[in-house]
């Protein structure tokens, strides 16, 4: 049961969102590519660097133990958010780069556990020639390129999970893709484009049934919908902050604990390992910091821990339901003449976030357009080619909404949308 | 809400009449080349996703341009005579993208078709320095002669996202060319 939130209030603590642009007040539709910050989450970066910045896990003064607890706080806090352990010495969740670095370390590790690294625990994560890889046709580059070339790597063959025709993918042949020699599957929680809720739980099931890690890019399902990694059975999963009303730079990689401990390491340096010598091995610290070589983005963990605290106080099924309500206007865009929704049309299983095609009009145009409005939307492929070839297309529109988005946001985007073809005499 | 749905001016000093009707009638546009929105191997059932090298099919006076952002592409496709001063003969390209882009290689080709190459090389030059030049124009009335319906796309040069539009064919004119001249040379 959702409580009553005032999302007037909450649209309020957004401080960039008051403001005109080509003299219209701004309307921020594209939180798919990255989310704006309330002033608690600019704040608690300011406030870090103002009172107690330090490197972490090093250093015996007072602010580089008030560091390593602020930084490790805000694991926690995220840990919260999403269902994973955040205990001392069971650690889930890895602080990356973000959810591209986070995507890149997982499929390096598995690599470095081809060549042998890692020794026998590490044996579960190597691939070699006849082992398979899943993905879906619908995944953002950060994830179909990673692990592709983890394929061409190890000589394992890479296969995708192909989409119906509004762009979710499909599960009606898991038993054909997904087989016996399948070792990893890959796969969005939410498209990126078409803002569709996959229908997981099949697919991490068969994938288990066979033997295979199943890993999660919950990018776009973490500051959208109530996620927990543990319910859901995920055996990796990454997501970063910046998309979840905390700050650029930092991301999380989700790993089962027992994974984790087993996992190479993939990036090497300080603070990353026990014992290092010029004529012998070293030996690995335990995970998180085996997987955290180099200086941390400590201010942006911390702050990424007040954005994660932040949204579990308005409450995800509050903010799931709100932008339910700014998905339904968005669709009426499929209502206009001449443009289509690339995606589900129905306000089903899917998300604020609504890709169209204009047709007649590129989306560059559409862009332009629509952004001497005041209204930002995102043109292009959105980092995800093979789906635009999908729905026949290199590139289209998307709008993509926010917890700090209203109703009337949406209408402005439809009401200018409807003067697009007209102008470009399409 | 009176203010959506009308455009605004700095809208219409990018779209001028000559770039959205030659967008939509684009001279010199061919069909010859390969596209990229085109899935380029079956679907489900192959074992890799084969990626084709986009210059593959380019002939000795061609150039494919690319702008990974939005997809869209240009392929030019010139010839010029043997004799010194060189001419281009024949100038077409094959392609899709926005109205810039369609707009701005319509405009080159009415512009260079036929002329010489140092001609269409030093229109190159003068075009690239309007589009630096964020909206103010080339202040000098000699120059802006010689671009014709060209100057039009002085409002774009305001919009850093949008030069690279304008540019598309032109890169591909001064690369084409000089695989064209590089060729009778091997």
């Amino acid at each position: 049961m959702a409580k009553m939130i005032d999302f007037d209030k909450i649209r309020a603590e957004f401080p960039i969102l008051d403001q005109q642009v080509h003299g219209h007040p701004l309307v921020y539709l594209d939180s798919a590519a990255t989310a704006q910050k309330p002033q608690c989450v600019i704040d608690a970066e300011a406030e870090f660097y103002r009172t107690i910045n330090a490197g972490v896990h090093r250093g015996a003064h007072e602010l580089a133990a008030r560091a390593t607890m602020a930084f490790e706080d805000g694991r926690a806090k995220v840990a919260r958010l999403v269902g994973a352990n955040a205990a001392e010495g069971e650690e889930e969740l890895v602080v990356t780069a973000g959810a591209t670095a986070g995507l890149n370390l997982l499929a390096t590790a598995f690599g470095n556990a081809s060549l042998g690294r890692g020794g026998q625990a590490a044996k579960r994560f190597a691939l070699q020639p006849g082992d398979e890889i899943v993905v879906s046709r619908a995944e953002h580059h950060s994830v179909l390129l990673p692990f592709q070339e983890l394929a061409y790597r190890t000589g394992a063959t890479f296969k995708w999970l192909d989409l119906t025709e509004d762009g979710r993918v499909r599960t009606d042949n898991l038993d054909e893709v997904i087989t016996e020699r399948t070792k990893v599957v890959a796969v969005t929680h939410v498209g990126n484009t078409t803002g569709a809720i996959t229908d997981i739980a099949p697919i991490i099931a068969r994938a288990h049934a066979v033997g295979a890690l199943f890993i999660l890019d919950a990018c776009q399902s973490v500051p959208h919908l109530k996620v927990d990694f543990h319910a859901l059975d995920v055996d990796f999963a990454a997501f970063s902050a910046h998309k979840m009303y905390g700050p650029t730079g930092v991301g999380f990689l989700y790993g089962k604990r027992e994974l984790l401990e087993a996992l190479p390491p993939a990036n090497f340096g300080g603070s990353m390992v026990e014992l290092a010598y010029m004529d012998q091995e070293a030996q690995y610290m335990a995970p998180p910091a085996r997987f955290e070589a180099g200086t941390q983005p400590v201010a942006q963990v911390v702050a990424a821990g007040v954005a994660a605290e932040w949204m579990m106080n308005i409450g995800l099924d509050a903010i799931e339901e709100h932008e339910r309500g700014i998905a339904a206007e968005l669709l009426k865009l499929g209502d206009i003449d001449g443009i289509r929704i690339l995606g589900p049309r129905e306000n089903v299983n899917r998300i604020g976030t609504v890709a169209f095609d204009v047709a007649g009009v590129h989306p560059h145009d559409v862009g332009q357009y629509i952004d001497a409005q005041g209204i930002a939307i995102r043109v292009g492929h959105h980092c995800a080619q093979p789906i635009h070839r999908h729905f026949g297309l290199y590139a289209s529109n998307r709008a993509s909404s926010g917890v700090y988005n209203t109703v009337e946001d949406a209408q402005a985007l439809v009401e200018a949308a409807k003067g697009i073809r007209k102008f470009f005499g399409a | 809400m009176s203010d959506f749905g009308m455009s605004s001016d700095e809208l219409e000093q990018m779209y001028q009449e000559v770039i959205l009707e030659a967008s939509k009638n684009p001279h010199g546009k061919e069909h010859f080349a390969p596209d990229a929105a085109v899935e380029p191997t079956g679907g489900v059932d192959s074992a890799q996703s084969v990626v084709r090298a986009s210059h593959e099919y380019c002939t000795p006076g061609e150039s494919h341009q690319f702008n990974p952002t939005c997809g869209d592409e240009a392929t030019v496709h010139v010839e010029i005579s043997d004799e010194e001063p060189h001419i281009i003969k024949r100038l077409v390209w094959d392609g899709h993208g926005c109205s810039i882009s369609q707009a701005s290689l319509s405009v080159m080709v009415d512009l260079v078709n036929g002329a010489s190459v140092d001609e269409a090389m030093d229109l190159e030059h003068i075009f690239h320095q309007l589009m630096q030049s964020r909206g103010a124009g080339l202040d000098n009335e000699a120059l802006e002669d010689r671009l014709g319906d060209a100057v039009a796309f002085q409002g774009v040069s305001k919009y850093p996202m949008r030069i690279k539009c304008a540019l598309l064919g032109w890169e591909g004119l001064k690369d084409s060319i000089a695989k064209a001249l590089a060729a009778k040379e091997s």
